[in-house]
């Protein structure tokens, strides 16, 4: 046994624990990026139930202090975004994007494994705020000073500081996952892959990967200088020093609003690769989606300050048609998903199931935020329910139902095994039930007045009836999981065996075995447009390039 | 030809029919039923709300209306076109269609200019200080409390209403059909001042002053049936946040007079001596990061009694020890301890029960016990 670990690799995936800790492979890593987002997507799913069983009536049950409630929604929002929806997206792009471009691996596959292993690094260390005095960070996942500062009733705590001290590790993490995609993407793609060939995942991946190299730097300044107003007497945000609150809140948005885009696109991305093999037809507009996709990166980060329209501090009227105008290309690209559709000749697996879910549910998520554009009805709805109704019909609604798409679109190649197909229809029911229940009662109280990050509410306020929908719904959320964890579980053992293409699939990933061998490809076929798959098993049926 | 004489109707019809009829159906049905009514903001009570009350209507009808539409194109392609079984061919392979994708970007690009232009010019009504207001108001928010301070037209104050709620006898009293304009600040955290039915609210930010105007219909009060609207802070500003309740009283005029009157009279007025300590016990408090160190305190029924109590928070953080009985009647009211000071407070004595000792400004679990009397 001793001589086990130097026999080469028989096999791409029967290999010890070791392999897996050393590896290189950018699908190890991808499937490593998504089991560990998928367990911080347990943990953030845990903190949301401790706030949901807290509101499901008026008074305090659940929490004695309030103080552990903020540290709940704090470090809820912070695993879901941070440790969550951001790595997941990346890393079904770090699995699928060299397959896709035909290439082995990541164009640095060291420095993969790197940002890789900075994340779950980065969540411990969030986490380990629960175990120090005065316990995790509790200013909210925005933590805007002065209430992150230094006092004791402000943020006294080391909680504070290591929330600080992950979020750094976490966002280097990215930056450096973001030049990796950007090398690869234009140096690595195999001959006849030009750039207006690429799969729709590998676009939003290229758009993301711009977004996280130009706006994650400031977020890091921005958590640079609280760390020394925290822990060096400086007083960049400290009004009675001098120093500018609301500063913070510009150079944060700066990085936060445009990293909404960075957990939407690739789920796009996903709904982009998956509506075109189940509906057997092309994506609609394929050029026109890609100007689409360029467009709400760059419109991204010229809204920020739609955030702030109640400080008082900043210029309406520009952000205000700015955050209008990004509904355009937005809406683009649902027409453009619906009518890719039109006509076709659609089956229901579910990786559609859930792509069709993000069609219904982002809709939603884009209609609501259009409320908020206009800055009068901001003033009434900022800081209410509404916006958590808002923000969650686009990151759950949106980015997490283009997750499951994904997973079940790429389980077969990830582990030559389907899901199992009902089991998976039974998750995605409950689940979209559990998310409506939850999140659209959520418009009403925010309109009724309730506000967001209150441990209680007076039971005369008439926010009973929805909080307890609420709740019962996020429960049902909790309660579709559980097929899914099954469905993983006794899939890998049992599972049908997938083949090189379940799916009848469009791009080049389908094109080698499942798993993929290491280095992905023996050989590949021919690339002369945007589905090189479809012309090996049909034929070009025209011979134009991909049209506009 | 067929020789039967009816056409087969065809599956988009029924589709349209049934999706026509769910339609006319429900819209209607929630539109008019209490769920319908919960989509909409609260009444309006000041003018400027009632404009943002308009344009939310607008925006409401067109964000319907795109939801049924594209929904509805959603909806009918996963019913139409889904793959029959053993249908191996391939739809029409549509790339685009560059005149319709041109439709499609400049008819949202056409709304969403509109919008703009709406939502501009409302906020021109809603966001305008003038410079001549009837009534001034200075807010201070702070870590977890409200104070109303009435300045007079040159900016003076007159008068501090420190009792932020009406159910404690007190709140923010404003004439109605009045302009009042109100200032905020914050010595410590970033709070929201945010009333529901103004439809708005603006932050208060530690050295920087924001302002508002605002003017209450005047059919909202009449001499003497005030309207009692319910406000809160808005953004998270620590432990105690959802406890910074506040409300906006709107008066008739002649009930705003007398009401201001009373409360400068009471700024005036020299606190009530202290009653004296009896034979009662003398108990010790200790408060500390906004937490009391006890959670239970127990006197002897029949007898003052008085309580040393020593705060720990730094200067500008105050605390006393309020005393309530069980259906929550503030039964004694301390004056207020800045932190690093202590002070002696002394009670009356009371009838054998359970009562809550709180923080008056920090009404939150870490600074509430209970206080048995036997």
């Amino acid at each position: 046994m001793a001589t086990h670990a130097l026999a080469p690799a028989t096999t791409a995936y029967r290999t010890g624990l070791y392999e897996w800790l050393t590896t290189t492979d950018h699908k190890k890593i991808g499937i490593m990026y998504v089991i560990n987002s998928f367990l911080f997507f347990l943990i953030g799913g845990f903190f949301a139930l401790g706030v949901r069983a807290e509101l499901a009536q008026p008074g305090l049950q659940i929490f004695s202090d309030e103080h552990v409630y903020n540290e709940f929604f704090s470090i809820h929002a912070t695993v879901m975004i941070f440790l969550f929806i951001i790595p997941m997206l990346a890393g079904l792009g770090n699995y699928a994007v060299p397959l896709m471009i035909g290439a082995p691996d990541m164009a640095f596959p060291r420095v993969n494994a790197l940002s890789f292993w900075m994340l779950p690094l980065g969540g411990l260390l969030l986490l380990s705020g629960f175990l120090t005095q005065g316990g995790a960070a509790a200013a909210g996942w925005t933590s805007y000073p002065p209430l992150s500062e230094v006092g004791p009733t402000k943020s006294p705590g080391p909680g504070q500081d290591l929330w600080i001290v992950a979020l750094t590790l976490i966002g280097t993490s990215s930056i450096l996952g973001g030049i990796n995609f950007l090398v690869t993407i234009f140096k690595m793609r195999a001959p006849g892959m030009t750039l207006f060939r690429m799969p729709i995942m590998v676009w939003t991946i290229l758009v993301t990967s711009v977004l996280v190299v130009m706006a994650t730097p400031v977020l890091t300044s921005a958590l640079v200088m609280l760390f020394i107003d925290r822990n060096y007497g400086g007083h960049f945000f400290d009004p009675s020093f001098g120093g500018n609150a609301v500063l913070y809140q510009n150079v944060f948005w700066f990085y936060s609003h445009p990293a909404v885009y960075v957990m939407v696109l690739p789920a796009m991305g996903i709904v982009s690769e998956v509506l075109p093999v189940f509906t057997r037809k092309p994506l609609f507009g394929y050029k026109a989606f890609i100007f689409a996709t360029a467009g709400i990166g760059a419109l991204g980060f010229s809204v920020w300050a739609h955030h702030m329209f109640t400080t008082g501090a900043v210029f309406l009227p520009f952000f205000s048609l700015m955050t209008f105008l990004i509904a355009v290309p937005t809406g683009v690209k649902m027409f453009n998903w619906v009518a890719t559709m039109w006509r076709g000749k659609i089956s229901f697996s579910t990786p559609m199931l859930f792509a069709v879910g993000f069609l219904a549910m982002f809709l939603i998520g884009g209609i609501n935020g259009a409320f908020s554009a206009a800055v009068p009805v901001d003033f009434a709805l900022h800081d209410t329910y509404f916006v958590v109704a808002h923000l969650h019909y686009v990151l759950f609604g949106g980015s997490v139902f283009g997750v499951f798409a994904g997973i079940y679109y790429w389980f077969p190649k990830m582990t030559g095994r389907l899901l199992d197909e009902t089991l998976g229809k039974v998750h995605f029911v409950i689940m979209i039930i559990g998310f409506n229940l939850t999140f659209f009662p959520m418009h009403m109280l925010g309109l009724q007045g309730m506000p967001r990050r209150i441990a209680d509410y007076a039971s005369n306020a008439g926010w009973n009836d929805w909080n307890l929908v609420a709740s019962i719904g996020g429960f049902i959320i909790a309660a579709s999981i559980l097929p899914f964890i099954w469905n993983v579980f006794i899939s890998l053992r049992n599972g049908k065996i997938a083949g090189d293409d379940p799916w009848e699939g469009n791009t080049l990933e389908w094109a080698t075995s499942s798993p993929p061998p290491p280095y992905n490809f023996d050989r590949l076929p021919e690339i002369r447009s945007e589905r090189p798959l479809f012309d090996v098993r049909h034929g070009r049926l025209d011979h134009g390039d991909a049209t506009a | 030809m067929s020789s039967s004489p009816r056409r087969r109707i065809a599956p988009e019809a029924v589709i349209a029919a049934v999706v026509v009829i769910l339609l006319v159906v429900l819209v209607p049905l929630v539109v008019y039923s209490k769920i319908g009514e919960s989509l909409f903001p609260p009444d309006a009570v000041t003018k400027q709300a009632q404009d943002v009350r308009s344009l939310y209507n607008i925006v409401f009808a067109i964000a319907v209306a795109i939801f049924v539409a594209v929904e509805g194109l959603i909806v009918w392609s996963v019913i139409r076109y889904r793959r029959k079984p053993g249908d191996d061919e391939l739809p029409a392979q549509t790339h685009g269609n560059t005149l319709i994708e041109i439709i499609w970007t400049a008819i949202p690009t056409v709304i969403v200019l509109f919008l703009f232009g709406l939502s501009f010019n409302t906020l021109a009504t809603v966001d305008a200080v003038g410079n001549n207001p009837d009534i001034r108001i200075h807010a201070v928010a702070q870590q977890f409390q409200w104070t109303f301070e009435y300045l007079d037209q040159n900016g003076n104050k007159v008068a501090t209403q420190t009792i932020p709620t009406a159910a404690e006898g007190g709140g923010m009293a404003v004439p109605v059909g009045k302009n009042v304009l109100v200032t905020l600040d914050s010595p410590d955290v970033i709070h929201a001042f945010y009333v529901p039915r103004f439809l708005f609210k603006r932050d208060v930010i530690p050295g920087q002053t924001n302002r508002f105007q605002f003017t209450i219909d005047p059919s909202e009060a009449t001499d003497g049936h005030p309207e009692i609207l319910s406000g809160q802070c808005a953004e998270l500003c620590g432990t105690g946040h959802r406890t910074m309740l506040f409300n906006v009283i709107a008066m008739s005029q002649n009930d705003y007079d007398a009401w201001l009157q009373a409360l400068i009279t009471k700024s005036n007025a020299t606190p009530p001596p202290a009653p004296s300590v009896g034979a009662g016990a003398t108990l010790n408090v200790t408060a500390q990061n906004i937490a009391f160190d006890t959670k239970s305190l127990t006197v002897a029924a029949g007898q003052p009694f008085a309580i040393d109590f020593v705060n720990k928070d730094p200067a500008g953080v105050d605390h006393n020890i309020q005393i309530r009985d069980a259906s929550g009647n503030v039964i004694a009211d301390p004056p207020l301890t800045d932190g690093g000071q202590s002070a002696t407070y002394t009670y009356q004595a009371l009838p054998p029960g359970t009562y809550t000792f709180i923080c008056k400004v920090h009404p939150i679990a870490a600074m509430t016990g209970t206080l048995t009397v036997h």
